[in-house]
């Protein structure tokens, strides 16, 4: 049923390629009944909010969802009581398009992978009676939410999304009930929240300056007047918090307790991407403000110091999950810089994550299931153990990081745009450089040949691995194909002059050019030749480690004192005394504040 | 035509390494009152190497090396293309990644702990050469090498500070005393060869072949300081060369936490103010 | 041609690993003193590896005992062929002075093959500069037969006085 759904879903976002730009205001979204029904609607979703909050006896959340109750109240029945918005409808532009492709294909890839991870997960978890019916509606409903946000063309109707995307992820969280499960919920109720509220301030501000809720027209009206900053700013702050950008970081890692398909998709394609989408979407309106920079600087802030975070970690979710804060933080920054060059930049990295990172999160799902443990320490040597999901693991994480993969071209991208400002430049080329330490270092290890515990068969459901390789598969098929998509895809805006462009298979604007496919043929050339070359000398068997004339008679062991057999224990650095959680968090939390109210600051 | 260039560099280049890689072992051996070896020395030692007993200590570690050597070979490749900067750095840098994934795929302590201290210098030098990049870029407008070609003033003009932080990528690049942290030229150390230490035989040879490459990328990319006249350009690149050697002499190697802090502060305190400077005279 | 290149080289580029066996030091303290710009064994290509893995030559200094026979024969083995042994002093030549000990197993010959000897005690470094430079052509002579019986040859210790002191 649910895989059934996935493919109707794939297919429906294939299907809108070439309809674009649609504007359309069906009939059932402008009658009175619709309205009535998404103003009852929201009211019902803020009072579920409220009564969260005071069940959890949680001031903020409580607080957070009065003052929202209170605020919607007096804006639908005070503000808008005389004047009637005209219904906004459905916008569905290039940026749009992208969005619901990675949202139904990447959500669909994911929805089957959970299907027997879920089978798997009651079978360990054993609650009285099966919750997966729940888990799966839920999942096609956020699916749907966000599907509906990159949609709607009209504000209150996105708040509406946003708001619906906000439970869901809140229910997800939740989902396994054990006492950390609900905490991290709350938390990420608490955080989203704030985000909702500061989203509805803005809204309200702008129906009172411009007297339209219509998105496209807001835009266009404001667009190169410099008006509307503390709005639009508001808007950008919600967005951040949605993407669990510094210091709002928190929810995100927080969510990694709920079952993986939740991570996944909250990482990927749903979620946090809602954040980036607001932003983007507002983009033109605050090109060339202050706010832009403050939005580039908070983003490439973010980028540095999610990225030193994950330096320090060794749990490989927590370290999945910063670098999921640390590449948003990178997108953000794109869009603040606001070029063209810069816009397409943001736009193929977001692609390009929500995939990679879509896969990668799976992956850790099958491990976790398989040696019970996160820690990237115990994930020594698992292609002994798991020799399919540990290459996959390891191919997903060169995608991340190098060339010629679709990461790393929009990683180009944004530092080639953003080269003219000292300090964006400074952040972006050093969080750039640990980005290489912490992935380098877990796919190092994965494919070693030190595997300490007992090797058991590698199960992996046969709709695990037609999820597994289609989204490896398409990290690569997207790489490969990115200067033509971009020019095929991306709003014409992005692309038209002074922006990227294909030439010759390269992707090419003034400052520089990209050669994709003749590095792809080079990759594949220099990978024949590299088979080709170890080929010649596998004939050779593996010879023991050096270990200093001391080497045990099993690989990885040597004689120690009392003449034991002794395994000798390798870690990676993980520099806690530079990168630790402890160290760096509250400092960087502070300095991501305060560069949040700058940027606010300079608004007014 | 420029695919004429790349080829004849990459055939070329290992040439011009192993001319200067003896010419460094002599020079160094006669800082040391000593003759030192015969300028063909390296290419002995990697024809010897080759000719090697195969010794594997992981299946998955030829094909590392192979794919470092390919990288290293194309980013020579794109250098003589006069392709994009930035670009040929991160090319380069797959084999560097590639290099380090070799190695830690043996359960061995030297191999492990060299290849976590060569991902502390990959971590040190990226930034510096991603700003010197920029700077490069903010000279010229464009981060083609082709534009570089173009300018009529040496670049050494307007980045001289952004030279020396280029320096300090190049020291550790090349695992230069104070920097040669992950695997050293020299044995007898707690490290052994680290990073090094486990690929024998025809990879050792490759990975060699790969460091002449990357020998010749990374004077190329310093001969860029320099491109208005022959004679400058060669200058330039003996007193950098020279200067390295000299450095490696006189230092003792250093620790990765020293090297992280030291590199980083001066080396973004120096753009910072070169930054300044061409931001002061209006280059961007 | 390449082949040729390859079997020029393989003289021309002889690196080391060392292992004390159980020296008293002075043998080791010899064989570290070659290393020295006194006597520049670099100008033969000569490095000090200290790797097995990537040496040619094992230089032995001391008597091989029941325990840390293992080690010599690990390193050894670790070794890609071609490669050469060269047992320094009297001690790796026989067991020397601790031969009657309890522990003792004897000279280096007793656990691996030996190709060139270097007596003393300590050897000089001049003689254990010879045994290196026998060594090589021990090293060419195994390349072209590669399974050839081990021929062994000792340095003359009188005869490297004199070389050094022509110098
Ligand atoms: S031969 Fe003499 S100097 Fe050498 S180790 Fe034996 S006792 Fe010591």
């Amino acid at each position: 049923m649910a895989a059934a759904a996935s493919a109707l879903l794939t297919t429906g976002s294939i299907l809108l390629i070439g309809q674009v730009p649609i504007r359309s205001v069906p009939a059932f979204l402008s009658g009175d009944l619709f309205a009535t029904a998404v103003q009852a609607a929201d009211f019902a979703l803020l009072g579920l909010f409220l009564f969260f909050g005071i069940r959890f006896k949680d001031l903020l959340i409580t607080g957070l969802s009065a003052a929202q109750i209170a605020g919607l109240f007096f804006f639908e029945f005070v503000i808008l009581a005389d004047s009637h918005a005209p219904a906004a409808g459905l916008y569905c532009d290039s940026l749009s398009l992208v969005m619901v492709l990675l949202i139904c294909i990447a959500g669909s890839l994911i929805v089957l992978y959970a299907l027997p991870y879920m089978q798997e997960h009651e079978r360990h978890l054993k609650p009285g009676k099966s919750r997966n019916p729940v888990f799966f509606s839920l999942l096609f409903v956020f699916i749907a939410a966000m599907n509906a946000l990159v949609l709607v063309n009209d504000l209150m109707l996105f708040y509406f999304c946003f708001e619906i995307t906000t439970l869901c992820s809140f229910l997800l969280i939740g989902h396994d009930r054990t006492r950390t499960a609900r905490e991290n919920a709350g938390t990420a109720l608490r955080i989203n929240s704030m985000g909702g509220a500061v989203l509805l301030l803005g809204i309200v501000l702008i129906y009172t300056r411009l007297h339209t809720l219509d998105i496209q027209e807001v835009i266009a009206r404001v667009q190169g007047t410099g008006a509307l900053l503390i709005p639009l700013g508001l808007l950008c702050v919600a967005g951040f918090t949605k993407a669990a950008q510094m210091p709002f970081q928190k929810w995100l890692l927080g969510a990694m307790v709920a079952p993986t398909p939740v991570s996944a998709l909250l990482h990927s394609a749903t979620m946090v991407k809602a954040g980036v989408y607001l932003v983007i979407r507002f983009a033109p309106a605050f090109a060339g403000t202050f706010l832009s920079t403050g939005v580039a600087v908070c983003g490439a802030f973010t980028f540095l110091s999610a990225a030193a975070l994950a330096v320090g970690q060794s749990n490989g979710k927590k370290v999945l999950a910063y670098s999921t804060v640390s590449n948003l933080g990178l997108i953000l920054a794109c869009v603040g810089i606001n070029t063209r060059s810069a816009l397409s930049a943001a736009i193929l990295l977001m692609i390009f994550h929500a995939v990679s990172k879509a896969l990668l999160f799976l992956c850790m799902g099958s491990v976790e299931q398989h040696i019970k443990s996160r820690d990237i320490e115990d994930m020594r040597g698992l292609f002994g153990e798991m020799p399919k999901v540990a290459p996959i693991i390891t191919m997903g994480i060169l995608t991340m990081i190098l060339p010629p993969f679709g990461m790393l071209l929009g990683k180009w991208m944004a530092i080639e745009s953003a080269a003219g400002n000292l300090f964006l430049l400074f952040m972006l080329a050093m969080g750039s450089a640990l980005t290489v330490v912490y992935w380098a270092r877990w796919a190092g290890i994965l494919m070693g040949s030190d595997f300490r515990g007992k090797p058991r068969p590698e199960r992996l459901h046969v709709l695990s691995t037609i999820s597994l390789f289609s989204l490896l598969g398409l990290a690569i098929l997207l790489s490969v194909s990115a200067p033509f998509f971009h020019t095929g895809l991306l709003p014409g805006s992005i692309t038209g002059a002074g922006g990227f462009a294909p030439v010759n298979g390269s992707l090419a604007n003034s400052a520089g050019s990209f050669a994709v496919i003749p590095l792809f043929l080079a990759a594949a050339a220099s990978f024949l030749f590299a088979l080709a070359g170890s080929g010649r000398s596998s004939g050779a068997e593996t010879a023991a480690p050096y270990m200093s004339g001391i080497a045990g008679p099993e690989n990885g062991t040597y004689i120690g004192p009392m003449n034991r057999i002794t395994r000798s224990v390798n870690r990676n650095y993980y520099l806690s005394a530079f990168f630790g959680e402890q160290r760096l968090s509250g400092a960087v939390n502070a300095c991501a504040g305060i560069l949040i109210l700058l940027m606010m600051g300079a608004c007014i | 035509m420029i695919y004429a260039y790349a080829l004849a560099g990459v055939i070329l280049a290992p040439f011009a390494g192993v001319f200067i890689a003896g010419l460094d072992r002599i020079l160094t051996a006669r800082f040391q009152a000593r003759t030192g070896p015969p300028i063909l020395q390296p290419l002995y030692d990697i024809a010897k190497l080759w000719a090697k007993e195969p010794m594997i200590a992981h299946r998955f570690q030829p094909l590392c090396v192979y794919v470092y050597l390919a990288a290293a070979m194309v980013s020579v490749g794109l250098f003589f293309a006069q392709s994009d900067l930035l670009l040929i750095f991160f090319v380069q840098a797959v084999g560097a990644v590639f290099l380090v994934m070799g190695a830690f795929l043996v359960p061995s302590p030297f191999s492990q702990a060299g290849a976590n201290r060569e991902l502390i210098q990959i971590l040190t030098y990226e930034p510096l050469i991603i700003i010197v990049l920029a700077g490069i870029y903010l000279s010229t407008g464009s981060f083609e090498i082709s534009a570089v070609y173009a300018m009529d003033k040496p670049l050494l003009m307007n980045l001289p500070l952004l030279f020396i932080v280029f320096g300090y990528a190049l020291t550790i690049k090349l695992r230069k005393s104070p920097f040669d942290i992950s695997a050293s030229h020299h044995a007898h150390q707690e490290l052994v060869r680290g990073v090094l230490t486990e690929y024998s035989g025809r990879q050792l040879a490759l990975i060699e072949i790969a460091h002449l490459y990357e020998t010749v990328l990374i004077l190329g990319l310093c001969s860029l300081f320099w491109t208005t006249g022959v004679l400058g350009t060669v200058v330039l690149l003996a007193a950098t060369y020279l200067a390295e050697i000299v450095v490696d002499n006189i230092c003792a190697r250093m620790s990765f936490k020293w090297m992280l802090k030291s590199v980083w502060t001066t080396g973004l305190a120096l753009s910072a103010v070169n930054f300044a400077w061409l931001y002061a005279r209006g280059k961007f | 041609m390449f082949k040729k290149i390859m079997e020029r080289s393989r003289i021309k580029s002889p690196w080391l690993v060392h292992y004390d066996c159980g020296s008293c030091n002075g043998c080791d303290i010899e064989t570290l003193a070659c290393l020295t710009p006194l006597y520049d064994v670099e100008r033969f290509g000569v490095l000090n590896i200290g790797n097995p893995k990537h040496a040619d030559v094992l230089i032995v200094t001391g008597s091989v005992n029941t325990r840390n026979r293992h080690v010599l024969e690990q390193i050894h083995r670790q070794m890609p062929s071609p490669k050469i042994v060269i047992a320094v002093g009297s001690c790796g030549l026989s067991g020397g002075i601790f031969k009657e000990a309890y522990n003792v197993v004897g000279g280096v010959d007793r656990v691996i093959p030996v190709d060139v000897y270097v007596p003393g005690c300590p050897a000089r470094p001049e003689a254990i500069i010879d045994g290196v430079v026998e060594g090589l052509s021990v090293l060419a002579d195994k390349q072209r037969r590669p399974d050839a019986a081990n021929g062994a040859v000792a340095v003359d210790h009188t005869n490297s006085e004199i070389l050094y002191e022509s110098r």
